[in-house]
């Protein structure tokens, strides 16, 4: 079986709310801002925290090997949801979300055809075997 | 099955009066078996219960009715020793039949430092009293029907102690029994009342506010669990206690064949059948503090994942209702009883998720305290003042649930 | 379908006396050991009905899930309606015991999953009746999404929880839907007769009784009592008020009152309506919000005459007899009268006794009382069906979690992650430490980056130490102290060349940690950056006399001095490097990427093969430390472990400012001290970790963690030795043993060898 998740070429950003806003990061990058001050810059090839500019002499912007995630086509994931994800899921395209599936925080980016599933390294072999679990292949 | 016909409870309430010599708030188990006590061992009879809903109607008619002394301190075991005694001739006492069955409490671990604490626990229970001992996994597997050794693979059953005096007993039954037995002595039990306000006068008690009047009187014994905080405020004395929600559950009825009463710490729960034959479990308080009174979905869904991963024949069982009550937690843990800053303002709180075991013990103390002014030893280390004493009596992991 | 059964023809004497069959195909499902024909759509009720069965013998039947007169044991569970129940072949129903509970499901009866589906909607309708329809109609006109639970459609809706979450059973399993409004139309039970007689075959109510009809079924010669609607067909109407039913085992003829004479009315089976009740429970447990009740949910009550005897409750077997003696013994409360017979408290959840509990109490004097708190759940779930969509509680796998599996670790649960107990030699592994080097997997460590204008003024106040004076490229051990003076956790604290911070905690104690750095520094207005790095980096403790010459082949940096940091690569991988010691030994903790732990460890183990490396896990680490003297939080430590107590006042700098936990401690440190946390040395074995220290017969304190040491070559231990009658004992005896009373520091107590 193909593994499902694979660890994400990440950069970590902790910042201001401010500065984050005005933050520039590489084009082709998926920017997950899991909170008004922090994001997941999620590269498209290689973490590449030089690539990140951001008008904070504190900001902290390091590479992160810490998180794990996978591609899962719309109707897959969205049955997986239906069943593991008690809260509601936004209806925009694309849209983040974050919070409790299968009872592991995992942090979700819904585009129309695919969602990215985001967890934490050390739950990937327990998200795993509960996709798995949950019928996806 | 019926349960009034065995025991023919009769309850006579009394009608408040102007004065009384003690007035005990809240007609939960702690404030009735007080009264009890003032009445059958003391004589003091000029006492008032005031209730603000129905007696048991807190936490006394709500719990889980574990009774156990397998603490984790000395003074702990040895109080809850005390009054697991007391259960076993309450019966006889007062000649009520309280459901009350000794079958021993069996707590299982999962992993290797749950080990070592269960074997020190059955080391400290038998040192102060307690009748505890490390149980190994075959002897678990051998005692326990229908367990499952190594739930999802990943909680392996590891060991565990059995405390042999582990018991239950009919909550509401223990309730009405004390009541009754105070009552006949001569105390006055009201339902429908609520204090509403203290009166201090040169900080010494000297009167109640009611919702039907004052009452004069200089010693109120304060036992409203769930609602301390508030009340001890009324006598402007602070208390160093939250309240958390504590959520419960039973199954409908079946025949009675499943004797454990059975924990499992790193699952997070306890489970037993009741007398009546319905299967009865709880886990954690809810971590948020709170005043509500509601049970969620969260709690029952988890609860039921996590019980039948040990027990997966209970997976069958049909649940017939879940509820829930508010627990009165201490920092430490421990119950807090005695004296407060005010004269003659006394209160017997902290129960937490606990407090129903210790019903006999709590309520003979009090009792004794009040009558004889002075504070038995064996509730003295239980006192308000050791958080200002630095005697903190943490043992968290012996009162973690029930 | 069993070899030995037989089909069962009409049996024109059953308990039903139905004259017709109606339609039924070849298909069976089991009744007690009887194949049981049914027609398509029937219930298990309705089928059995046509064979004149009634499934407890007797009980006025409802056939809308509202009594408990036909409940049954369907494929092995217990307490389910046969009027619920659809009749399917192969189905095998058990009547429920008449006297007794039915046996717990067989021991080795194994968990089904039941699957969850959560849903959103703007609005739930519970119950599709007329007024239902309405209210979905009104609700999706204004553009709302819907859905409508009607158990008819197979959506039963059990409960309704904070949230709000409407929780529903359905073919498919359990449906939770979150949503902003509820409307109840549940409609209205019918109101069950109790008078004497009220437990014979041939009862039913007006529903019920047009309900068997429909399909088919002649109940022969039957008479109406009460208000009966005309769908329901009677051969005769009793005249006046109900008094009682006679017969044996099933109806023989129904005893009515007119103008003060009894009147009988023979009859094979009687159709009683008495009125009707609302459904409200799903309304009543809803109580936190605003539900809308429509339709026949929201009429008034009717309260009916609660007869002098009969059966009030026939869920706990309560006769109204019994009511009246308990009333009389002043359980006048309804709570209490509830309690003191269980009525109201079984499986049909008060809906047959709630309207005479009140009738009853409203007769004595008391006014008109509202119905019981209706707690979750309406209708039960089994254990199963509860759990759907629920998981176990998971636990967080380090980057070297596979790696410890390969080796044949026993792996224990700890502080929220896996970690391996031992490798199966745990004497081994403490001599690869004390005598050679090892591998240890610390990437539990909590771990953070701190940083930002404030970072350090943070710090002075979080911790006893003096922050300032630690220097850049050095680190140093904290305690943190709760507002109490306690100690809630320990780690290191390391100052990189940048001016940033780079923090260790206990494992376990990172989300704690950081919530705590969060709320205080938010609380001082302190402006920080903080990371939380524990589930990102992993950490791989190099220890042993030999770690130094190990870690020289793998990197051409300079290592780090005693208590030093630095960020060098180490065969191939960007580490940060701690020199700390826990074992005792020399020790660099390589902080590094998770996605290169299985690299670093695997070279590391390959370079130090000839070296005689061996990885050890966590019970060897717990003896190596033991022998140290090094304290864990949360094993050695208590509730209440102040500084003093713990014999760590060294790590207080009360010379500093304020920082949390100094009030307490100065406060605390003018009382007697009561108990400390001292070293235990015994000859030829050690106590058990646990074990009670004595001072003769009085109790001193407890063991907290103990191992026999070949090193020392005398059982050590630490523990908390208690101050009898205000002094500390000189001399005790644990399990058995007298116990010397000791510096906890048994091995290398100048501390030379982790700075060699
Ligand atoms: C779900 C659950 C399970 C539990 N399981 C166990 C267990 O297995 N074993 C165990 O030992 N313990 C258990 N407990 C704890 C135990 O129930 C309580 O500690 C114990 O019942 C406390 O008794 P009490 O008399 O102090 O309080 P309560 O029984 O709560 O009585 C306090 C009374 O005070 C009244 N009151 C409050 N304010 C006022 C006022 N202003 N005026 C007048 N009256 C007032 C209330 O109405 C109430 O009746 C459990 C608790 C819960 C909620």
């Amino acid at each position: 079986m193909p593994e499902l998740l694979h660890t994400l070429p990440v950069t970590r950003i902790v910042t201001t709310a401010a500065a984050l806003d005005g933050a520039s990061v590489p084009e082709d990058a998926l920017v997950l801002r899991t909170a008004p001050d922090e994001a997941l810059v999620i590269h498209a090839e290689a973490a590449d925290p030089d690539a990140i500019t951001i008008d904070d002499a504190h900001a902290i912007v390091v590479a992160d090997a810490g998180w794990s995630g996978g591609w899962i086509p719309t109707a897959a994931a969205d049955t997986f949801l239906d069943g593991n994800c008690s809260w509601a899921r936004p209806i925009d395209r694309p849209a983040f979300a974050q919070g409790m599936v299968a009872h592991l925080p995992v942090k979700l980016w819904f585009e129309a055809e695919r969602t990215l599933f985001v967890v934490p390294h050390v739950s990937a072999h327990e998200l795993t075997h509960r996709l798995r679990e949950g019928g996806i292949a | 099955m019926n349960e009034f016909w065995e025991a023919k409870v009769a309850l006579q309430w009394g009608t408040l009066k102007p004065s009384y010599d003690v007035v005990i708030i809240g007609g939960g188990g702690h404030g009735l078996a007080t009264a009890y006590n003032l009445a059958l061992r003391h004589g003091i009879t000029n006492v008032a219960v005031l209730e603000r809903s129905y007696i048991g109607g807190g936490n006394s008619g709500r719990n889980t009715t574990v009774i156990r002394s397998n603490y984790g301190k000395p003074e702990p075991v040895r109080f809850y020793q005390r009054s697991l005694e007391l259960y076993r001739d309450l019966e006889a006492e007062t000649e009520r039949w309280m459901m009350h069955d000794e079958r021993g409490l069996w707590w299982i671990t999962h992993t290797e430092a749950g080990r070592r604490t269960e074997i020190a626990r059955a080391e400290i229970n038998r040192a102060f009293g307690a009748d505890t001992r490390f149980a190994e996994p075959e002897e678990i597997e051998r005692e326990i029907p229908g367990i499952n050794m190594n739930p999802a693979g990943e909680f392996p059953v590891l060991g565990g102690s059995f405390h042999a005096g582990g018991a239950t007993a009919r909550h509401d039954r223990v309730v009405w029994a004390l009541a009754e037995g105070a009552m006949r002595a001569g105390v006055d039990i009201i339902q429908g009342v609520e204090v509403t306000g203290l009166k201090v006068e040169n900080n010494q008690i000297v009167g109640v506010e009611t919702t039907q009047g004052s009452i004069a009187t200089e010693t109120v014994v304060s036992a409203v669990g769930g609602h301390a905080t508030s009340v001890a405020d009324m006598a402007g004395v602070r208390l160093p206690i939250r309240t958390h929600p504590l959520q419960a559950f039973v199954t409908n009825h079946y025949e009675g064949t499943f004797d454990a009463i059975v924990a499992s710490i790193d699952l997070g729960f306890y489970v037993s059948q009741t007398a009546r034959g319905e299967m009865l479990g709880g886990a954690h308080i809810d971590p948020q503090p709170s005043y509500s009174r509601r049970s969620d979905h969260h709690f029952i869904s988890s609860i039921a994942k996590r019980i039948t991963a040990l027990f997966p024949f209970m997976g069958d069982l049909r649940v017939l209702r879940q509820w829930t009550g508010s627990c009165d937690m201490s920092p430490d843990y421990s119950p807090v009883m005695g004296r407060t800053p005010v004269d003659g303002f006394l209160i017997t709180t902290g129960w937490g998720t606990w407090g129903f075991k210790a019903i006999p013990a709590g309520g003979e103390a009090m009792a004794e305290l009040v009558a004889t002014g002075t504070t038995p030893e064996l509730i003295a280390p239980f006192s308000l003042d050791r958080f200002a004493k630095d005697r903190a009596l943490a043992d968290r992991g012996s009162s973690g649930t029930h | 379908m069993g070899g030995g059964a037989r089909k069962v023809a009409p049996d024109p004497t059953s308990t039903n006396r139905c004259r017709t069959l109606g339609a039924v195909s070849d298909d069976t499902f089991d009744f007690a050991g009887r194949d049981i024909t049914f027609a398509p759509g029937d219930s298990a009720l309705l089928a059995l009905t046509r064979h004149g069965i009634h499934p407890a013998g007797g009980g006025p039947l409802c056939f809308a899930g509202d009594c408990p007169n036909c409940l049954c044991t369907v494929d092995g569970i217990s307490y389910v309606r046969a009027c619920q129940t659809p009749a399917e072949v192969g189905v095998r129903i058990e009547p429920h015991p008449t006297n007794g509970e039915p046996p717990l499901p067989a021991w080795d009866t194994e968990a089904k999953t039941v699957a969850a589906i959560h849903r959103r909607a703007d609005v739930v309708v519970i119950g599709g009746g007329e007024s239902g329809q309405a209210a979905r109609q009104q609700a999706a006109d204004a553009g709302r999404i819907v859905e409508l639970l009607d158990t008819n459609d197979g959506a039963e809706a059990i409960a309704v929880y904070p949230g709000p979450i409407v929780v529903a059973r359905t073919a498919d399993g359990m449906v939770n839907i979150e949503c902003d409004d509820i409307v109840v139309a549940t409609g209205a039970a019918e109101i069950q007769p109790i008078v004497p007689g009220s437990r014979l075959a041939g009862l039913w109510t007006p529903r019920a009784a047009a309900h068997v009809q429909a399909a088919g079924i002649d109940l022969g010669l039957t008479v109406a009592v009460g208000d009966v609607s005309d769908d329901a067909a009677a051969t005769v109407v009793a005249p006046g008020e109900l008094v009682r039913f006679e017969g044996e085992e099933r109806l023989a003829a129904v005893i009515t009152m007119v103008d003060g004479a009894e009147v009988r009315t023979e009859a094979d089976n009687a159709i009683v309506g008495l009125g009707i009740h609302p459904r409200t429970g799903l309304a009543r447990m809803a109580n936190f919000m605003d539900v809308e009740v429509v339709g026949d949910a929201a009429l008034e009550p009717t309260v009916p005459t609660c007869p002098s005897s009969g059966i009030a409750c026939p869920c706990s077997n309560v006769t109204v007899e019994q009511l009246d003696d308990i009333y009389e013994r002043g359980f006048t409360h309804m709570e209490l009268l509830k309690r003191g017979t269980l009525a109201g408290t079984g499986t049909c959840q008060g809906s047959v006794c709630t309207p005479y509990l009140r009738s009853f109490l409203q007769d004595r004097g008391q006014e008109l009382q509202p119905a019981f708190t209706f707690r979750p759940m309406a209708k039960q779930l089994t254990m199963n069906e509860i759990a759907a969509g629920s998981h176990l509680p998971a636990l967080a796998r380090t980057s070297l979690d596979s790696v410890h599996r390969d080796l044949g670790a026993q792996m224990d649960r700890m502080g929220g992650w896996w970690r391996p107990w031992t490798y199966g030699d745990t004497d081994a592994e403490y001599a690869a430490v004390r005598e050679r080097v090892s591998l240890g997997d610390v990437s539990t460590l909590g771990k953070m980056i701190l940083t930002g204008p404030d970072a350090e003024a943070s710090l002075q106040r979080l911790f006893p130490t003096d922050v300032s004076t630690i220097k850049p490229g050095r680190s140093r051990y904290v305690l943190m102290l709760n507002e109490r003076g306690y100690v809630m956790d320990d780690g290191m604290i390391a100052r990189e060349h940048d001016g940033t911070f780079f923090l260790t905690f206990t494992s376990g104690g990172a989300s704690m940690a950081e919530m705590w750095i969060r709320d205080w520094s938010a609380s001082w207005g302190h402006d920080i950056r903080i990371l939380n790095q524990t589930m990102s980096l992993g950490a791989i403790n190099v220890t042993g006399p030999l770690a130094k010459e190990l870690l020289e082949r793998a990197t051409d940096d300079d290592l780090p001095p005693f208590l030093g940091h630095c960020n060098i690569t180490v065969a191939g991988v960007p580490c940060k490097v701690l020199r700390v010691s826990f074992t005792g030994e020399l020790s660099f903790e390589l902080h590094h990427p998770v996605d290169r732990s299985v690299e670093l460890w695997t070279a590391l183990m390959d370079l130090g093969a000839d070296l005689g490396i061996q990885p050890h896990a966590i019970e060897a680490l717990f003896r190596l430390r033991l022998e140290k003297g090094h304290i864990i939080v949360g094993i050695d430590t208590d509730y209440d472990s102040t500084p003093r107590r713990l014999q760590h006042e060294w790590a207080v700098n009360m010379k500093k400012g304020d920082f949390i936990g100094r009030t307490a401690i100065e406060r605390t440190n003018r009382l007697a001290l009561d108990k400390r946390l001292v070293g235990f040395r015994t000859e030829g074995r050690a106590p058990f970790e646990g074990a009670v220290v004595w001072s003769g017969s009085d109790y001193a304190g407890w063991v907290t963690s103990a191992a026999f040491s070949p090193t020392i070559g005398a059982g050590v231990a630490l523990g908390w030795l208690e101050a009898v009658d205000g002094e500390f004992p000189a001399s005790v005896t644990i399990d058995g043993l007298d116990a010397e009373i000791v510096s906890p520091h048994f091995y290398d107590p100048e501390g030379a060898r982790p700075r060699a």
